[in-house]
């Protein structure tokens, strides 16, 4: 069970910060354009679940699946999206990407005058808090599957 | 599902964070506006500095009124460690040094306004802003005390920081 990589996007679609921890094949593209083609898609994807579903669940998160990972996305009532790349084996992630929000986003971005907001984080504590909850959590181990 | 506790080590309860987030913005509006301009950055620090100083004239009026006066300018300083960084920042200073000639070093190991800035290096030359208005408070209380004062903060690694306390004395 391990966790592959996070993207925060704020609610203009900007890349907040994008985090990896195991993340096998690289990417063929910097991380902005990453950022833009995911946020595309979820975007396009969320309004596609909205119009679509056929129970009546007003909920801020959903997932996809596909033969090699998991991908999950949590969004706070402010527009604060996050989306996790985890394996196949790890449960739900959102109470995990909820605590990031709340006991790390909240506390070392929000807080902190020196970030501005609607830009790339830079703060290297809100990296190691966020490495902290990570590690922590019980879906991460360090042994990649 | 289910949700944390609420009352965690990490979060602060709601009334501390408007003095934390205006203060924040304060600083944040002035980096903004100066824009490396030298005189600006050192106008807004010295304004701010003398915000901190009606602010903490005002306020230990206010913590004072039921005690009784102070023995001698060592007990002025413990009050100003404890009760009145008690009432500010809810905790006490962590160490004090006092040469007993008039200069006394107040450290804070985990200064609250800068706890959420960093932890190391990073961001390092914006942490002086921070404690200007905090200067300016100790220098109000203790001004309001009949103790006239400069007081000079530096930071060595965030969040840790010292304030110095040099007594002027009428000679």
């Amino acid at each position: 069970m391990t966790i592959h990589n996070l993207y925060i996007f704020d609610r203009n679609g900007t890349l907040m910060y994008y985090g990896e921890w195991n993340r096998k094949k690289a990417g063929t593209m910097n991380k902005e354009e990453e950022g833009k083609l995911v946020y595309g898609m979820l975007f396009s994807l969320r309004s596609f679940l909205e119009k679509i579903s056929p129970l009546d669940l007003k909920d801020n998160s959903f997932c996809y699946r596909t033969s090699k990972y998991k991908m999950n996305y949590w969004e706070s009532p402010t527009g604060v999206k996050f989306v996790m790349n985890t394996d196949l084996s790890s449960p739900n992630v959102k109470d995990l990407l909820r605590l990031i929000y709340q006991m790390v986003y909240v506390e070392y971005v929000v807080k902190n005058p020196v970030c501005p907001m609607g830009e790339y984080i830079h703060s290297e504590l809100f990296a190691q808090k966020l490495d902290e909850v990570v590690k922590s959590s019980l879906i991460y181990t360090s042994k990649t599957s | 599902m289910a949700l944390p506790p609420q009352s965690t080590s990490t979060t602060a309860p709601p009334d501390e964070l408007p003095l934390e987030l205006l203060h924040g913005e304060l600083i944040f509006s002035g980096i903004l506006l100066s824009k490396d301009k030298e005189g600006d950055i050192n106008e807004l620090l010295s304004k701010l500095e003398f915000i901190g100083f009606s602010t903490g004239y005002r306020l230990i009026e206010r913590l004072l009124k039921d005690s009784t006066r102070f023995k001698d300018e060592l007990d002025t300083i413990k009050f100003i460690c404890k009760d009145f960084w008690v009432a500010i920042y809810k905790k006490q200073i962590d160490n004090l040094r006092t040469n007993h000639q008039g200069t006394y070093v107040l450290q804070d190991n985990c200064f609250k306004l800068l706890s959420k800035i960093s932890a190391t290096k990073q961001y390092l030359e914006h942490g002086p802003k921070f404690l200007a208005f905090t200067c300016g408070i100790i220098r109000g209380a203790l001004s309001n005390l009949g103790i006239s004062s400069v007081v000079v903060a530096e930071i060595s690694t965030m969040p840790t920081c010292r304030f110095h306390i040099t007594i002027q004395r009428a000679t």
